[in-house]
């Protein structure tokens, strides 16, 4: 049984992956502008992509198809808002890890946490009443909370068909932000925006992969 | 670059939005928080502040905050002649803060909504009139309230709506009625194998109520008002989603603010918490609106304030088509009966 095991997962190394080379490669960075709703309520975010891995990756199906796509991972920065009225606008800056998954023919899936650090700004005049009955007038009131971020997008790399070096993506975000009255507060936000390839390069080892299925 | 132009253009953006806003009209809606204890709770003003009349509904839960009760029909029938104050207790609503839940307490909600009363005086004029409005928990609050030090000074009614002042007597009547109405259905065969559970339950659970049957007795109590035809249906989910792009509802710190809450530890404390005892105090005028099917709070714990304060103005007015929630299922006597207090009493 061992060895029945053994044997398999050898042959699996061994005919999937026929080819592994190692190029270098000059990665972009890219810059990320986006609409960042939560439902009716509107917010910006833009940040910087820092690209940190490559691997091209090409599959070839036992139709005899070849299937190739690229994976990216990025480490990101981003500072992003949204306004609630009458609740809170909150400004949050983040920084994450995005993996993506890219293509040939330029459409890319994406998933990406992130942590940071937000900070609300009361959406109303905010007093404070002492026990005196005396009231005044607290200036920027609001609050610091922890923030999470996961979420997970579609999109469309131009610069894979085209000469334009930018993405359009739409993702779909959820914000969790502690302590918040003692406990979490979640928050759906949905990001439309575009990624601007910058002209800026990080040069990388990229991978590139061969498998056969 | 970019960054540092988009920073400051938010931080102008967020400056200007909390600029103060204090509208004396007709047809006024202010937002304002007030920060008391580790906790911002959001105050909404809504209606005719030129009235200098205004009706601060005190809401229930724990937790469940005050957005429900700003429907169309009140602000056509009660906002028209004064102001309503919406005001989300601390860990309810749209009030927010950090890590708070040491100053989650009954005491420290008396001080808030003293302090509520002292900010609505200080933005709309120190001769404004306040009228107190306890709906359900909010009972338990303005009971508090009203029998603490010289409070009650500075209201000039007490509107006392499907409330609870005692909630080891609230646990005993809500099992009382449950038997006796549960008795009557199942004569006459109306929802018997529900009713049937809830009185195996009941007799079941005789008194010295835990937590855990107090919670169960209140559900019960939910669910049988439904089972009464002549209760008007009333869905809280629906009338808060009804309104909710309307009023730019922040609906995951409700949901996450009630459930916090009315699970909150300090409930335990509640369970056994009772102003029957010094109601006698109570000298401020006082109008009592119960549902006759209402199973949560049953209409006795209304004849208890009514018998127990210390004023002859009062009036106890129950009306027989409602069930927990008057406020929503019988607008019509809810709104005149409070507008006719509030013009005997300005």
């Amino acid at each position: 049984m061992c060895l029945t095991l053994i044997f398999t997962v050898s042959a699996l190394i061994c005919f999937s992956r026929n080819a592994d080379t190692l190029n270098i490669e000059k990665i972009p960075y890219n810059l990320k502008f986006s609409y960042n709703s939560s439902l009716i309520y509107p917010g910006a975010s833009s940040g910087v992509e820092y690209p940190f891995q490559r691997i091209n990756v090409t599959k070839f199906l036992k139709t005899g198809k070849k299937k190739s796509f690229i994976k990216d991972r990025f480490i990101t920065a981003n500072l992003n808002g949204y306004h609630h009225p009458y609740f809170h606008d909150n400004l949050y800056l983040t920084v994450g890890w995005t993996m993506r998954r890219t293509k040939s023919s330029g459409f890319f899936t994406e998933f990406s946490p992130e942590i940071g650090l937000s900070r609300t700004f009361l959406g109303g005049t905010t007093y404070k009443v002492d026990d005196n009955g005396n009231v005044s007038v607290r200036k920027l009131a609001g609050y610091y909370y922890t923030l999470v971020s996961v979420g997970g997008g579609i999109g469309y790399d131009f610069s894979k068909t085209t000469s334009k070096p930018y993405m359009v993506f739409s993702k779909f975000n959820v914000l969790t932000m502690f302590p918040y009255n003692s406990t979490i507060y979640l928050r759906p936000v949905i990001e439309i925006g575009m990624i601007c390839k910058l002209s800026c390069f990080r040069s990388l080892k990229v991978k590139s992969k061969t498998k056969n299925k | 670059m970019k960054q540092i132009i988009f920073i400051v253009a938010v931080s102008i953006l967020l400056a200007s939005c909390q600029k103060e806003k204090i509208t004396i009209g007709t047809n006024v809606s202010d937002t304002f928080y007030l920060d008391n204890a580790g906790e911002s709770m959001r105050i909404l003003v809504e209606g005719n502040t030129s009235s200098k009349t205004f009706v601060l509904f005190v809401h229930g839960g724990p937790g469940s905050g005050s957005f429900v009760y700003n429907t169309d029909y009140i602000s056509q029938n009660i906002e028209n002649k004064y102001a309503v104050v919406y005001w989300d207790q601390r860990n309810a609503g749209a009030s927010q803060g950090n890590s708070n839940d040491n100053h989650l307490n009954l005491p420290q909600m008396t001080d808030d909504l003293k302090k509520v009363i002292q900010l609505i005086k200080a933005r709309y004029g120190q001769n404004s009139f306040v009228f107190l409005l306890g709906h359900s928990f909010g009972g338990l609050l303005t009971s508090s309230f009203m029998t603490k030090d010289n409070n009650q000074s500075m209201v000039k009614g007490w509107i006392y709506v499907d409330g609870s002042q005692n909630y080891p007597l609230n646990d005993t009547l809500t099992r009382q009625m449950l038997l006796k109405v549960g008795h009557e259905q199942v004569a006459i065969n109306k929802n018997t194998d529900q009713w049937n559970t809830i009185i195996s339950y009941c007799n079941g659970h005789p008194g010295n109520f835990t937590i855990g049957e107090s919670e169960q007795l209140g559900t019960y109590a939910t669910d049988a008002e439904t089972y009464i035809d002549v209760v008007t249906p009333f869905n809280y989910v629906n009338a808060l989603l009804g309104y909710a792009v309307e009023d730019k509802l922040p609906l995951t710190a409700i949901l996450i603010n009630h459930l916090y809450s009315s699970n909150a530890s300090f409930n335990n404390d509640l369970a056994k918490t009772e102003f029957s005892s010094v109601l006698y105090k109570v000298v401020t005028p006082t109008l009592i609106l119960f549902g006759e099917y209402d199973f949560i709070c049953p209409k006795e714990l209304g004849y208890e304030v009514f018998n127990r304060i210390n004023t002859n103005d009062k009036k106890i007015v129950i009306s027989p088509i409602s069930g927990h929630n008057l406020i929503f299922q019988d607008q019509v006597l809810f709104c005149n009966e409070v507008n006719s207090f509030i013009e005997l009493h300005k």
